[in-house]
């Protein structure tokens, strides 16, 4: 009967109740926290990557994205972008690369936290929700994540590059 | 917004353009007239004036049949809102979840020394409020429908400021149908409006991802310091328990297409008030001073107040004017 229920349900209202199941702390409110505490870095490292890996796994179940592939990380990555309020910038999509930009990001506001600070949370929000996307999606390490951190230093956009790693 | 900011910049530019050019025409003719010219601009103003009158009354009345339709379709649903969508049992365990919510969240401010941290909580106390508010007047209308007199369920709760938010909503309420913009005012709170165009200074967090946002903080707070376990367990348990009760709720809403019919509601009573009177004036205004004044002023008086008869001509410009944004208007309902 539960999955009667459940299967009634449209693809988006199964993404928006897994999106209230699993979200990240506001940074407005845990880079304060943190900071005062003077530790729990790694553990918001790791909040974000099970986070981010709940979501993935979850919107590959909801729309039956089975494939190992750079498409499927930006197809997963877009709505989790989307649902999240993040609006992208697409730059390039290929089998090995996917990179976009964004304008705004929730560490680009507020001008209350040091460069450092926000840079040092980037570091960790992007480790955490990269490596997430790369394994629940790629595979175990088999891609990389850079980010250039422009909205942080003033210079424009920031731009967000996935790769996939050369088996060799 | 925008619109009636765009609006009023078309009007103000037509206003100066018609002025300007009547100042003109009026300053080459001005002493030339004669005041057999003048009977005419009188006659030819006075029947441009009734037949402006008549489409204004035409109008007037296609924007009160729009809008009665839509009063007498959200008044035929009200009752079965209340009735059977606001079952007692469901508004006291939404009541009992929100009282729960405010309490944990009012522990966690006054314990909290860090200021963002607090202010989240803070909005997380004054939306449940806010919402607790809305639901006692719920029940206040619900058991009033079904004959019981006039209660203050719920009242106990409430602090005395609370309690004026409280009478000032009920009291707020003279239709049946305003129930929705209430029932509206708490799936808004709850999940942010489903409104396809919002301004963005209207862009709220809601109550649903304020309490998210608290259970991403004190899950983290938990793996640092293991300090808010029970806490977290309970509020996502609420969370879940309110999810799934307003959510009913909204569906039924939307199904219904209430946050549609009620922004209609809201632009066809704003045609109806504001634009008209504002046409009616513009029109009414040099209707009387040409009809009843004028006719009255020997040839050498009229010859004096010339100038008046000019600026009952630029009125009525102004009201066909008008008359045109408000006809647009109404199409645009």
């Amino acid at each position: 009967m539960k999955g009667l229920k459940a299967m009634k349900k449209t693809a988006e209202e199964r993404i928006k109740i897994l999106f209230t199941k699993h979200s990240i702390p506001p940074l407005e409110v845990i880079i304060p926290i943190l900071e005062e505490a003077g530790r729990g870095e790694q553990e918001l490292t790791a909040q974000v990557y099970d986070t981010y890996a709940s979501l993935a796994m979850g919107i590959k179940e909801i729309l039956g994205l089975q494939g190992n592939n750079m498409k499927t990380l930006a197809k997963v990555w877009e709505i989790i972008a989307s649902f999240g309020g993040e609006k992208i910038e697409p730059i390039e999509l290929s089998e090995s690369r996917f990179s976009y930009s964004i304008k705004d990001c929730e560490l680009h506001v507020g001008k209350s936290v040091s460069s450092n600070v926000k840079s040092k949370f980037c570091d960790l929000i992007c480790t955490g929700g990269s490596r997430a996307l790369i394994d629940t999606v790629l595979g175990p390490r088999r891609g990389t994540c850079t980010w250039n951190k422009a909205l942080i230093k003033g210079v424009g956009k920031c731009t967000i590059v996935f790769e996939i790693v050369n088996a060799k | 917004m925008s619109f009636l900011k765009n609006s009023l910049l078309l009007i103000s530019i037509l206003l100066v353009g018609v002025g300007l050019a009547f100042i003109l025409i009026w300053l080459s003719m001005a002493k030339s007239i004669s005041y057999a010219d003048m009977k005419t601009i009188l006659t030819t103003t006075t029947a441009t004036f009734g037949t402006l009158l008549g489409i204004i009354t035409a109008g007037l009345m296609f924007t009160q049949g729009k809008f009665s339709e839509l009063v007498s379709e959200l008044t035929e649903k009200s009752p079965d809102y209340l009735a059977k969508v606001f079952s007692l049992e469901k508004i006291q365990s939404i009541e009992t979840h929100l009282l729960a919510l405010r309490k944990t969240f009012t522990q966690l401010a006054a314990t909290t020394a860090i200021a963002k941290e607090r202010n989240l909580y803070e909005r997380i106390i004054t939306k449940t409020s806010s919402i607790f508010v809305d639901f006692a007047v719920l029940l206040n209308l619900k058991l009033k429908q079904q004959g019981l007199p006039d209660t203050g369920l719920l009242v106990s709760e409430m602090d005395p400021n609370l309690y004026k938010v409280y009478q000032k909503r009920r009291q707020g309420i003279k239709k049946e149908w305003q129930i929705f913009n209430i029932i509206k005012q708490i799936i808004d709170t709850w999940e942010a409006s489903t409104a396809f165009f919002i301004e963005k200074s209207n862009v709220k967090s809601a109550l649903q991802a304020d309490l998210k946002s608290s259970i991403a903080v004190l899950k983290l707070k938990e793996n640092v310091d293991k300090s808010s376990t029970n806490i977290r367990s309970e509020v996502t348990k609420t969370l879940s328990d309110l999810n799934k009760e307003i959510s009913e709720i909204s569906k039924r809403l939307h199904e219904d297409r209430i946050p549609q019919l009620l922004p209609q509601m809201k632009q066809a009573s704003t045609i109806r008030g504001k634009y008209f009177y504002l046409t009616l004036i513009f029109i009414a205004t040099p209707l009387l001073i040409n009809l009843l004044v004028l006719p009255q002023l020997s040839e050498t008086t009229a010859t004096f107040f010339q100038p008046v008869i000019s600026v009952t001509s630029l009125l009525s410009v102004m009201g066909v004017i008008f008359l045109l944004l408000y006809i647009h208007k109404i199409l645009n309902v």
